[in-house]
């Protein structure tokens, strides 16, 4: 079946499940094919490569994960507690979408493309000016904390409502990675749903895609197999947030 | 059978020719007429509009946003942005640059990539005059007609106060002693003075009314001091401060100065100045200072740019002469509902800086695709946020995040969910340095990706 007509029966909501079984919590209901795009279904690993469970996940640390490309950051975040269910977000031109809510035992946990939408921030080896700020701690970017801020221009999202703009810049929700947990309990990325910045960003950021990635191609391969899971000041040498 | 271009060009050529021959000067006259009246009715070379054309005049933070973010939001728009410049200069960071914090490549950026990756048509051309009733465009490239017109030419210096009218003084100013607060040349100039500086005092101005980049003159004293010191110069900025106070993040500003700079920078707030010798080279204020120096850049005040008041859309504001005279909230000219105006020019107390003009443009973007596609818009407050650097190696800095709201009863705009960030000590300082590349690599990904 060909991408555009699978979006629009996405968009009936109707025969989700059907075509897509791994989905079976249905996450998506995009009302235009532009803000829903399935990619490779691929585990999450820990650090040493065994499947990733809730367990080891410590609650508000920013973890970091590529996905669905070689080069593009997310973050996962187990969130203090459970995440909002069925929020209606809209992107910049005004498109809506709906955002189902948190995975795992008690929904807490979520995952957002790490590419900030306004322009583009994002971890890298080097540094990462996006991250979450834990609930008792503050920022620069919004008043309160338990949210994602962007220090670049400072905008501040809302993990717990699919990463919906607080403060800031930002005109858009960061795009959201479609998880869900197998009967063995491990995490799985299937799809991102919301305003991907994929393409401006590998515009954007060739140079630096070349530096670390070593070309352009590498940095554009689609991951298949397993995705790591790291703590963002692992991933990233200096996390650069305030 | 209509005359062509090359007919007319045929003709006046062959006119003035006979004319130099003839005796009467009044017919020499008529012919020159002629053969300029020939090249003012060419069309600027632009294809045909597909759609309606929104001409922008001014490629600076505001303009390039509206651009970009009008083909984006109104895609059926043709965009045309005329601007005099072919390269972009960054006015934002160019501090850095002048203590060779950053190179110039860093600042500089490609009209032409701008408008190729955003689909509008960048022009090179120097705008002049502009008629209403016709709505077309003059430029020394030709006439552009547009159905709306986006005025976003930024500022001029206005040296009224000290010059009295003098234009020769004036013109000293200008090209000895350039503010550096319109990237380009003076900046170089200011640049090799920096370099070049020996010994003595060096002299800033920060100027009264609504100025172009509040902490700007503080972070380059600053800057400067810290060349001074870090090369061993036996010299010191002299900052000579028309308002009473360091206008903003004046904590961050006052302890960089006493602490970093003691003696390097000496900081006089509340002082006018009364007169300039530039034989001399002495300035005397108000306060009855009376400082020598060896080198000087002089920040007079500034006005809206004079196309402005060509067009007819100037009107003095409650800081400075000759701004833009709209609609606080729509952009919209008060003289003429096609014309609206964005960035610097703007006459409401926002911060002058890039990234409230930027997105500001997006907002004026938003307002007239709304209009061509009779779509509603809400009004949205712009956003200041604005770093300033302190020192270099490594790069310290402090920082300002602020939106505004519209008092109704006093009828003016205030700061809203404004926060500093002045320490500048410790990690955080660096982090903010860090910060203040990143700020504006971002800024010029929104403006020419």
């Amino acid at each position: 079946m060909e991408r555009r007509s699978f979006f629009k029966i996405c968009a009936k909501g109707t025969l989700l499940v059907a075509i897509s079984p791994f989905l079976i919590e249905g996450y998506l209901k995009a009302d235009d094919g532009r803000l829903f795009k399935s990619f490779n279904r691929v585990k999450l690993l820990d650090c040493y490569g065994n499947p990733l469970k809730e367990e080891i996940l410590q609650e508000e640390v920013t973890y970091v994960f590529n996905y669905p490309y070689a080069s593009t950051p997310c973050f996962l975040i187990k969130l203090s507690e459970p995440a909002a269910k069925e929020i209606k977000l809209r992107d910049e031109e005004g498109s809506e979408y709906i955002w189902k809510g948190g995975v795992g035992k008690d929904k807490k946990v979520v995952a957002y493309s790490a590419i900030c939408p306004h322009q583009l921030a994002h971890p890298n080896p080097n540094e990462s000016f996006l991250g979450y700020i834990p609930k008792e701690k503050k920022s620069m970017a919004y008043k309160e904390g338990g949210v994602i801020v962007c220090a670049s221009h400072l905008s501040a999202f809302d993990p717990k409502t699919g990463a919906k703009v607080l403060a800031g810049p930002a005109k858009e929700p960061m795009a959201s990675i479609i998880l869900d947990v197998d009967e063995e309990g491990v995490f799985w990325a299937s799809a991102v749903l919301g305003p991907a910045k994929f393409f401006d960003y590998f515009k954007s950021f060739k140079p630096e895609l070349k530096e670390f990635y070593k070309n352009i191609r590498k940095a554009k391969k689609l991951v298949s197999l397993g995705a790591v899971v790291k703590p963002l000041d692992v991933y990233s040498k200096e996390v650069v947030i305030y | 059978m209509a005359l062509s271009r090359r007919d007319l060009l045929k003709i006046s050529a062959i006119l003035a020719a006979t004319s130099s021959f003839g005796s009467e000067s009044s017919k020499k006259d008529v012919d020159i007429k002629k053969s300029i009246s020939s090249y003012r009715v060419q069309n600027a070379p632009l294809p045909k509009p597909k759609g309606p054309r929104v001409v922008v005049v001014g490629g600076g933070w505001s303009g390039l946003a509206v651009a970009k973010y009008l083909k984006k939001f109104s895609p059926k728009t043709d965009v045309v942005l005329i601007e005099k410049r072919s390269v972009f200069v960054s006015c934002p960071l160019s501090n850095l640059w002048l203590v060779d914090l950053i190179d110039l490549q860093f600042l500089t950026h490609d009209y032409l990539q701008a408008a190729q990756n955003n689909e509008y048509i960048y022009f090179n051309a120097t705008v002049y005059d502009i008629d209403r009733v016709s709505k077309k465009v003059y430029t020394n490239e030709g006439i552009v007609s547009y159905d709306y017109l986006v005025l976003a030419p930024g500022i001029d210096y206005d040296y009224e106060e000290w010059t009295n009218g003098n234009m020769e003084l004036e013109t000293k100013l200008k090209s000895l002693y350039p503010a550096g607060f319109i990237p380009g040349s003076e900046h170089f100039t200011l640049k090799r003075k920096i370099e070049e500086f020996e010994e003595g005092n060096f002299v800033l101005t920060v100027p009264g009314g609504n100025y172009r980049c509040l902490p700007a003159p503080y972070e380059r004293a600053s800057l400067i001091a810290w060349y001074m010191k870090k090369e061993g110069i036996k010299g010191k900025v002299v900052l000579i401060d028309e308002n009473p106070d360091i206008t903003i993040k004046k904590d961050g500003f006052n302890s960089a100065f006493n602490e970093l700079y003691k003696d390097y920078i000496e900081y006089l707030p509340g002082s006018k100045i009364t007169d300039i010798d530039l034989d001399k080279k002495r300035v005397v204020t108000d306060m009855g200072d009376e400082i020598d120096f060896s080198d000087a850049s002089f920040y007079p005040r500034i006005r809206g740019a004079k196309l402005l008041e060509i067009v007819g859309v100037a009107k003095d504001s409650a800081f400075n002469k000759k701004e833009a005279d709209i609609d606080p909230f729509t952009y919209q000219s008060k003289a003429d509902p096609y014309i609206y105006c964005t960035g610097d020019v703007r006459p409401m107390g926002f911060s002058k800086s890039g990234n409230t003009a930027n997105s500001e443009g997006h907002l004026v973007a938003k307002i007239i695709a709304s209009v061509i596609e009779g779509k509603e818009f809400k009004w949205d407050s712009p956003i200041t946020v604005c770093y300033s650097a302190v020192s270099g190696d490594p790069i310290r800095a402090i920082s300002v995040n602020a939106k505004y709201a519209y008092d109704k009863k006093k009828k003016v705009f205030t700061f809203k969910d404004a926060s500093t960030m002045e320490n500048w000590k410790g990690k955080q300082g660096i982090m903010s340095g860090k910060g203040l590349l990143e700020w504006a690599k971002g800024m010029y990904r929104d403006m020419f990706m």
